[in-house]
This record gives C-alpha cells, sequence and structure tokens, in this order.
C-alpha cells in the first residue's frame, strides 16, 4: 500500500526527516517515536500533504500528490486539534461524506460516529465538544468512506482510557479486515497494545522496525546508566566492578559514581552489599536514561552500529 | 458540494463582522440621505462622489477582503483545510464553492446599503442601476483576488489593506498604467458611464471597464487554484 524510499524533508536547515525507507501493507502498523521524532512529517508525506526535499513516496503505486481521485482510498486523521468549529459533528463527517462521493452522506457519516462511540443526533457545535470527542469526530471523518487506507496521527491522544481501549480495538479489527492502518504514537505502552508491526523514528530517522516484541526486547536489553551518591565513591566503584553486574563505572562528582549495567535487576541486589564492603554509604540511586528519549537515542545508536 | 458550500458560510459569517461590516453599510446609507438633503444643483455627481468615494474606495474592497481572505485563508492557517484537500474533489471546485460563499455574504452586504445611498442621493434610477452593476462587479473581482491573497499570504487581511490603501487608493490614482491596473478605477469608470455623470480618472470604455475586473477575478481564481493544487497543507 505505501512504499516509501530514501526520503528526507527538511525545513530550512531544519532536517525534520532522513533517508527513511519502509513499506506498509495490511493490518496495523505502528510509527513509535518522541516528540519531535519526525513522525507526523512521514505521515504527512504519505498523504501528499508536503513534497519530500528527497526520495520518493509511492501510496497505491503513484506519487500521492498527483491524483487527487486516489484519496477516495485513503483517511487521514491529522495532529491539529483544529476544526470547523461552527458546525456539528454529523455536518463536519457529512461534508467528509459529500467530498468522498459517498451516496446518502448523512446515514454514512452517523454510522462512522456510532463506530467511535459518539451520538450522531448531538446539536451542539463542535466548538463545545472536548479533546477526546473532537478525536474521535477526526477518526469518524477518516473512516466514513471506509478507505483501504487509514493514516492516522496521535489518534489516542486526549483520550480517557475506556475511549482507549475502543479505538485501539476499532484499529485492530480493521487491519484484521485487510485494511491498512499505519498509526503514530509516542506511548510505548499504547504501542504494544495495538500488537502489531512497528516502526521506531528517532531524530527523524528509522531507527528501528519489526515485530513489536522483538523491538522491547531490544529496548530492554540495551545498556542502563546509573547515578550513585555515596561518600566513598572510589571504594563503591571498585566493589561495584568487582562485583560484576557492571560494563563501566567512573567516578563523576566527589560524591558520585555513574555505572553502566547491563543487568538493572542483578544491579540493583549487588549495590548495597557492594556498598557493605567497600564501608560506603549510600545515599542516593537514580536512573539516568529511563525516559523514552533515551531509549530511542539507543535506538538509533543500534540502527548505526548495524548499518541500518 | 452543498454541505461544503453552507459549511464555508458557517465559518466566515461571525456576529462580529455582520455587526461591523452592516455599520458601515447603514454609514452609507445615511450618508446618501445626507446627500440627498444637501445642495440638489447637480446630485447625480453628487452621488456618484459618494458612491465613488465611500462605496467603491472602501466600503466595497473592505468587505470584499473580509470574507473572501478567509474563506480558504483562515482553514489554510488554522490546519481545518486538510479535511477539504485531502478529497477526491478538483481543485476549482473547491475554489468555485469557496468563492461563492464568499460572494454570498459580501454582496447583499455591499450591494444592497449602496444601492439604498445611490436612492437616497435623490440622483435617480440611472445612479441606482449604475451602483448596482458597479459595486457587484468590483465586489465579484475583489472576491477573486482575496481568496487568492488569502490562500497565499499570512495575515491577509494587513496585506489586502495596503493594496486598497497604498495600490488601489494612492499609486493607482496618480493616473497612467497603474490605475489601468486597479479594479477600483475601472469600477468608477463604469459607475460613471452608467450614471451619465462626468468623466472619471480613467478613462476607458464600456466594455473595457467591465472586462478589466472580469480578467481580474478570472486571472485570480486559476491562480488560487494553482496555489491549492500545488501548496503544502498543514
Amino acid at each position: 500500500m505505501i512504499e516509501v524510499s530514501h526520503i528526507s524533508k527538511w525545513f530550512g536547515d531544519v532536517v525534520a526527516v532522513s533517508d527513511v525507507s519502509f513499506a506498509v501493507g495490511p493490518g496495523v502498523t505502528a510509527l513509535l517515536g518522541p516528540n519531535g521524532a519526525g513522525k507526523s512529517t512521514v505521515l504527512r508525506l504519505l498523504c501528499g500533504l508536503t513534497r519530500p526535499s528527497q526520495g520518493t513516496v509511492r501510496v497505491f503505486g503513484a506519487d500521492p500528490r498527483h491524483d487527487p481521485a486516489r484519496f477516495r482510498r485513503l483517511g487521514l486523521v491529522p495532529q491539529q486539534e483544529a476544526l470547523f468549529e461552527g458546525i456539528r459533528a454529523r455536518d463536519f463527517v457529512t461534508l467528509a461524506a459529500e467530498l468522498h462521493g459517498l451516496e446518502g452522506a448523512g446515514a454514512a457519516a452517523a454510522r462512522a460516529l456510532r463506530e467511535v462511540d459518539l451520538d450522531p443526533d448531538d446539536s451542539r457545535s463542535l466548538a463545545t465538544y472536548s479533546k477526546g470527542m473532537r478525536q474521535r469526530v477526526k477518526v469518524a471523518q477518516a473512516l466514513v468512506h471506509d478507505p483501504e487506507l487509514l493514516v492516522l496521527d496521535e489518534p489516542l491522544d486526549g483520550l480517557d482510557p475506556r475511549q482507549r481501549l475502543h479505538l485501539i480495538a476499532l484499529f485492530r479489527r480493521l487491519g484484521k479486515e485487510g485494511r491498512g492502518v499505519l498509526v503514530s504514537s509516542h506511548v510505548l505502552d499504547e504501542v504494544e497494545r495495538f500488537g502489531s508491526r512497528v516502526l521506531v523514528m528517532a531524530q527523524g530517522r528509522l531507527a528501528a522496525e519489526g515485530d513489536f516484541h522483538a523491538i522491547r526486547e531490544l529496548m530492554d536489553n540495551r545498556p542502563h546508566r546509573l547515578r550513585v551518591r555515596t561518600d566513598r565513591p572510589h571504594a563503591l566503584g571498585s566493589a561495584l566492578l568487582a562485583s560484576a553486574t557492571v560494563v563501566g563505572v567512573w567516578v563523576a562528582a566527589p560524591d558520585e559514581v555513574v555505572v553502566d549495567t547491563l543487568d538493572v535487576a542483578g544491579f540493583r541486589l549487588a549495590v548495597a552489599p557492594a556498598a557493605c564492603a567497600a564501608g560506603a554509604r549510600l545515599l542516593e540511586l537514580v536512573p539516568l536514561d529511563d525516559d523514552l528519549e533515551s531509549v530511542f537515542r539507543y535506538l538509533v545508536g543500534a540502527g548505526s552500529r548495524n548499518g541500518r | 458540494m452543498t454541505t461544503l458550500y453552507r459549511t464555508f458560510l458557517a465559518t466566515q459569517v461571525t456576529k462580529g463582522r455582520l455587526a461591523g461590516l452592516g455599520a458601515l453599510g447603514a454609514l452609507a446609507v445615511l450618508l446618501g440621505v445626507a446627500v440627498g438633503a444637501g445642495d440638489r444643483t447637480d446630485p447625480v455627481t453628487g452621488g456618484i462622489g459618494l458612491v465613488s468615494s465611500y462605496g467603491l474606495a472602501l466600503f466595497v474592497p473592505v468587505t470584499t477582503l473580509v470574507f473572501a481572505s478567509a474563506v480558504l485563508g483562515e482553514p489554510n492557517e488554522d490546519g481545518t483545510l486538510v479535511y477539504l484537500w485531502l478529497r477526491p474533489v478538483a481543485r476549482w471546485r473547491l475554489v468555485a464553492v469557496a468563492v461563492a460563499a464568499a460572494l454570498t455574504v459580501a454582496l447583499p452586504l455591499v450591494v444592497l446599503p449602496m444601492t439604498l445611498a445611490a436612492a437616497a442621493t435623490g440622483a435617480g434610477a440611472g445612479l441606482v442601476v449604475a451602483t448596482l452593476v458597479a459595486t457587484s462587479l468590483a465586489t465579484l473581482a475583489y472576491a477573486g483576488v482575496f481568496t487568492w491573497l488569502g490562500l497565499r499570504a499570512r495575515r491577509a487581511l494587513l496585506w489586502g489593506l495596503a493594496y486598497i490603501l497604498v495600490w488601489e487608493g494612492f499609486v493607482a490614482r496618480a493616473g497612467g498604467t497603474a490605475s489601468l491596473l486597479a479594479i477600483r478605477a475601472h469600477a468608477r469608470s463604469l459607475l460613471a458611464r452608467l450614471a451619465d455623470g462626468p468623466p472619471d480618472l480613467v478613462e476607458v470604455s464600456l466594455a473595457t471597464s467591465i472586462a478589466v475586473p472580469l480578467a481580474a477575478a478570472t486571472v485570480a481564481l486559476a491562480l488560487t487554484v494553482r496555489r491549492l493544487s500545488h501548496q503544502d497543507v498543514q
């Protein structure tokens, strides 16, 4: 459905996407990455909303910018929150259906709204809708013409847990029916629930791709860095090295030692005995790279090391 | 396309805009009454002066600017254009519906009060008809130009006002070639000819004074379609 070959996109001096290639077929594919990783730009490129500075994008075998007729097969949930504020949800979705040339656009809009758990007869204007309701309206307008390919940019943002489950189940069902569903997210646990193939983006590059569980393993197996505050950093560092649970140790400050370990659980068990043996007091133990950003940074490094 | 047309109308028509521009329309009628109540020696010249210097110089272009620059410009800036752009619809259709919606609001808002103002001057049916035709044609031409501007430029309202005040109000009044490229000059010329008034600054044939604003609208709409087809969308 989608073939992306060596695309790059830059805005002035800022490189948003750098040499990204991948293909997407039927089923759910998750595009995972931290904010600012270039996910939205990639999705915009796929939909023809902007041209690549370099490389090619093919959607259903053609450049998406050249033939508006192909938009009949595509539905997009964009990231921005803005909607046509003065109209009702049903009118907004009916507009989408009409522009797709559907017979019975009003009935199709009502079905799409029910699909996302919204009331088609709600007489309030979109301006009064909460963020979660607006997200679901966006999904409804993308679904109304029953597209073969659905592109969703952070569609679960602002939804409560029940609504999230509902939409995740909907996306999975659409994927199982043979539609292509490409959904971006910066939340690892969210992506896990899609149970899908994953494309990981970081710093504008494709850092990893494959089955979610393989990616998760790669993430979990990376070296972890921790900072230990102590009154005797040199002695504690030596003791930790002797415990064989660390792969690197250095004294970063007069009361601070930083360690790299591949086995966080083993290190946590070993650190107190090591401190006892060294006659050191443990003042603080802080993970330095547990945030998602550092996980992605690691994956980018791993991707480079593996020649991706 | 009816839902699209209604959506454009709903997004453009705000109470603030209607109140502000409606007040300008009411002012036009009051000015017409004042002109009619004043010196009666040459009501046609007085009436043409009012329609020309208030209507065609300010009220018509500003009102049309407000709606035409917003009809595609606002969706372009707030990111809702994507909901129209990413559909299997020819770009010219989107532009045509947008301009039709802008004209639906702008035409009655300007033509009705200006025609009433012309009638209130007491200059006769000639001026009323001339006002009706000249303001309608000018609104049509400005709608094309400002729809394009709304899509082309951020802060289109400011650029549009600069165009109205600097180009049409200052440069083009100097006469010569510049005035031939101003919508207002052709509308004024048309007004003067149809109302049998004194010759205007730009003396062009009746056909030219009709053809140039129509051509301006056509070219601007073609540029708008081209812009919509090729630009990046948020």
